[in-house]
């Protein structure tokens, strides 16, 4: 099934489709930004052009008459005849969005969305205008000046061609067929076609698998030979054809109407298809091949599409690999060989390759958060138009790479977030000027490597988080007893408690506190974390920290209670033995390390794993220190540090959920499996089950 | 009256098909139903074209008693009209 060209040419059709809506979004942002220069306008225009052109060739045709309608106002824009306004902007930016909903309903077999109107309406009403003023523009703007980068400088605006295309054998074969060639032909522009069958045997001595007819097509639109020749990429070998200009003079020809859309084909009104005497001016092969030289402007590196599915198996396999290499590590270690012996010296090159496959593997998963960001930047526009806030959104270290599935299963958790912000985070207008802020909100989301791993924030400048409220709703709801002693920190983590709701401030956009537990929960399960800081007045930053990879990671190899387990590499600051001076005791059950004038909470590793009961002296213990996202450091105490190593990651959460302290598991090379812990989740749990103690002695 | 049916697709694999069934009518009237047609190719196009002309120069009719609004799209989108792939003589 997944054989049929036409459905792989479809499929890869809707890649570049949002390809094409990335760099429209991208170009409209530069818009906003105040970037007026026709190179930017032109890549808005040819995105609208190029989803208009291949969505023909489909027959697509909500797709197409909605594009249409969005390009024509994006060439006026184009031929200078519209100024790209703030709200101008903001309808383009609506419209784009509209046209990323036609692109995947067209994908999904699914009904075009239907709220495109009032948006399409919005923006003829803006090409309307001018005409108002005709006098005015009448004066220096005899023609558009469409400037198209495939014939920047070189063409008039409508340009007509004569297209002479007879397919070959083996054309059908390939799975082509003229009739999308003509469909895709039409959705450049203005068509005629004539269909030549003057070759065509009688019905007895025809093969039914040879082609015999050939068709004239004469094409007027604002379109490079370039674009026209594309349409034929696929059947190059397998057909004759020859372009050439028409003479028949542009300026005579019909204003294009908006409606039907242009890729309809005319009517048949004519008895009987004779070719029609067209008089026609052919180009010079040179002048022809001048015209094709420069297909685009932009020198893209060439990129193979690649099935996820083999990605995936590929990353399995070097997972295997990985766990195989540590096996034979370990049999080489015990036959005793001497360190310096051939099968030493080449087991040690193997590490260095299977190091070296595996980083080239992690980055080919690896993608850039800049698609998701700009899922982000529409969610805000939506959230931002039904609560009547004014939004400025803000992107930064978008070219960040995380693991594609990080990507995926990231998309809810921050939409949520990004709600949120807008919905509880920022003020209204009124409340932000009386504020002393401006009536503009402003919302960061940002993205950045942070020692072995990613750290994504939301940061907004609203009101910040009322902690005295936050505390009385969980007060309320029993959720913590009303003499608890909490610090800002823990008032704020609150909200990420299942059951805490601030009801009243519930709106259909979002639900603080409803959702949160769930966010938290997605981001757990991701083998992240997610923490909240917030100034009461200045705004909140909600700060999420994930893995690079859900494959491997860089890990210490520890032994506690004669247990074998791993700590990630990247949570480890440093490591140290502990003398009497070090450890403070608090009181019976609670130690804390003095280290360079900090007092760190001491967590029994083996005690804390319930491996065993908590030690009476530490002194002279290893201890590693590791870090949470808000800073709060703790020190492990463990029995030893065995070795530093790269470990598979195999997952627990399917098999057994959530394990409060444990990020997964792995294999090492004996054989063994060892657990992966984290530290920063074993710190949190650690924290809670103390406090709760203290509370229940308390109460 | 004979009445032949046209595949929903009109593709290359219809092609060979077709090219039977209109060659088994031969030297009869014969009306094709378009009416369920969704997708007319180049190959299973040309037969037609040269259906038409057999009945034609066998002085019989060849018409189509219903017709697919994607059928119709996909002639003219070829550059043909009705009239190409019918017989006039037809009443």
């Amino acid at each position: 099934m997944s054989n049929d060209p036409m459905t792989e040419i479809r499929a890869s059709f809707f890649i570049e489709c949002e390809e094409l809506l990335e760099s429209l979004q991208d170009a409209l942002a530069d818009m906003e930004n105040g970037a007026k220069d026709s190179e930017t306008i032109n890549v808005v225009f040819r995105a609208v052009h190029s989803i208009k052109g291949g969505a023909g060739a489909f027959g697509l045709d909500a797709l197409v008459g909605f594009a249409h309608r969005f390009e024509t106002v994006m060439d006026e824009l184009r031929a200078g005849r519209l100024d790209a306004s703030p709200e101008a902007i903001k309808l383009f930016f609506h419209a784009a969005d509209l046209l990323q909903d036609h692109v995947r309903a067209a994908r999904d077999n699914q009904a075009p969305p239907s709220e495109s109107e009032p948006c399409l309406h919005a923006l003829e009403a803006l090409i309307d205008a001018p005409t108002g003023t005709e006098e005015e523009v009448s004066d220096f703007q005899p023609m558009g000046l469409g400037f198209d980068l495939d014939s920047f400088g070189a063409e008039p605006d409508a340009t007509s061609y004569l297209i002479r295309f007879r397919p070959l054998d083996g054309l059908y074969q390939s799975g082509n067929e003229p009739g999308y060639i003509l469909r895709a032909l039409a959705a450049l522009g203005e068509t005629e076609i004539t269909c030549d069958s003057d070759d065509l045997p009688d019905l007895l001595t025809l093969d039914p698998e040879r082609p015999y007819l050939s068709w004239t097509i004469r094409l007027t639109g604002t379109v490079s030979e370039a674009e026209v020749r594309e349409v034929f990429d696929f059947v190059e070998d397998l057909s004759e054809l020859e372009i050439s200009l028409d003479d028949l003079p542009v300026l005579d020809l019909p204003e294009p109407a908006p409606e039907p859309p242009p890729f309809m084909p005319p009517p048949p009104s004519e008895p009987e298809a004779v070719p029609a005497p067209v008089t026609t001016q052919s180009v010079p092969a040179a002048t022809a091949e001048k015209a094709t030289a420069p297909p685009t402007s932009e020198a893209k590196s060439p990129t193979v599409r690649v099935d996820l599915e083999r990605i995936d198996r590929l990353v399995n396999l070097v997972g295997e690999l990985v766990i195989n290499q540590a096996m034979l590590a370990q049999s080489v270690n015990e036959a005793g060989l001497a360190p310096n012996s051939a099968v030493m010296t080449g087991l040690e090159a193997f590490m260095m390759l299977t190091r070296d496959i595996q980083d080239s593997v992690m980055m080919i998963r690896a993608q850039p958060v800049k698609p998701l960001f700009q899922r982000m930047a529409r969610i805000v526009r939506e959230a931002a138009a039904s609560t009547g806030k004014d939004v400025r959104f803000r992107t930064d270290g978008e070219t960040t790479e995380v693991d594609k599935t990080v990507i995926e299963r990231l998309a809810d958790p921050l939409t949520h977030m990004i709600r949120n912000a807008v919905d509880h985070g920022l003020e209204t207008p009124q409340a932000r000027l009386a504020a002393g802020k401006p009536a503009e909100g402003s919302i960061t989301l940002s993205a950045q490597h942070r020692s072995g791993r990613v750290i994504i924030e939301i940061r907004d400048d609203g009101a910040g988080i009322d902690r005295d409220r936050v505390r009385a709703i969980a007060t309320s709801k029993g959720l913590i007893p009303p003499e608890a002693q909490l610090s800002d920190s823990e008032i704020d983590n609150l909200l990420f408690l299942p059951g805490f709701s601030t009801a009243t401030e519930v709106s259909n956009l979002s639900g603080r506190g409803v959702g949160m537990d769930v966010v938290r929960s997605a981001i757990i399960a991701l083998g992240g974390r997610i923490a909240i800081s917030s100034e009461r007045g200045k705004g909140s930053c909600f700060s999420i920290s994930l893995p690079l990879t859900l494959a491997v990671l860089d890990g210490m190899v520890i032994s506690v209670a004669n247990e074998t387990l791993v700590i990630p590499l990247s949570s480890i600051l440093e490591t140290a033995t502990l003398t009497p001076d070090d450890i403070r005791m608090l009181h019976p059950g609670t130690h804390v390390v003095h280290m360079r004038g900090d007092f760190i909470r001491l967590l029994d590793l083996g005690a804390e794993l319930g491996y065993r009961a908590p030690k009476q002296s530490y002194v002279g213990d290893i201890v590693l220190f590791t870090s949470k996202e808000d800073g709060t450091r703790s020190a492990l105490v463990v029995d030893a540090i065995i070795e530093q190593r790269q470990v598979v990651i195999k997952g627990l959460e399917r098999s057994y959920g959530h394990i409060p302290g444990i990020a997964a598991a792995t294999i090492l090379g004996d054989g063994q499996i060892a657990l992966i812990l984290d530290p920063a989740d074993l710190a949190s749990q650690s924290s809670t089950r103390h406090k709760r103690n203290d509370l229940s002695l308390a109460g | 009256m004979v009445e032949l049916m046209l595949a929903p697709r009109l593709d290359m694999a219809a092609a060979r098909p077709l090219a039977e069934a209109l060659r088994g009518h031969r030297g009869g009237a014969l009306t094709l139903d378009a009416g369920g047609v969704q997708f007319v190719g180049g190959l299973c196009l040309q037969l037609l074209l040269a259906g038409a002309q057999d009945w034609r120069d066998a002085g019989l009719p060849l018409t189509f008693s219903a017709r697919s609004t994607a059928f119709d799209a996909a002639i003219a989108l070829f550059g043909l009209s009705l009239d190409q792939l019918q017989t006039k003589e037809a009443s």
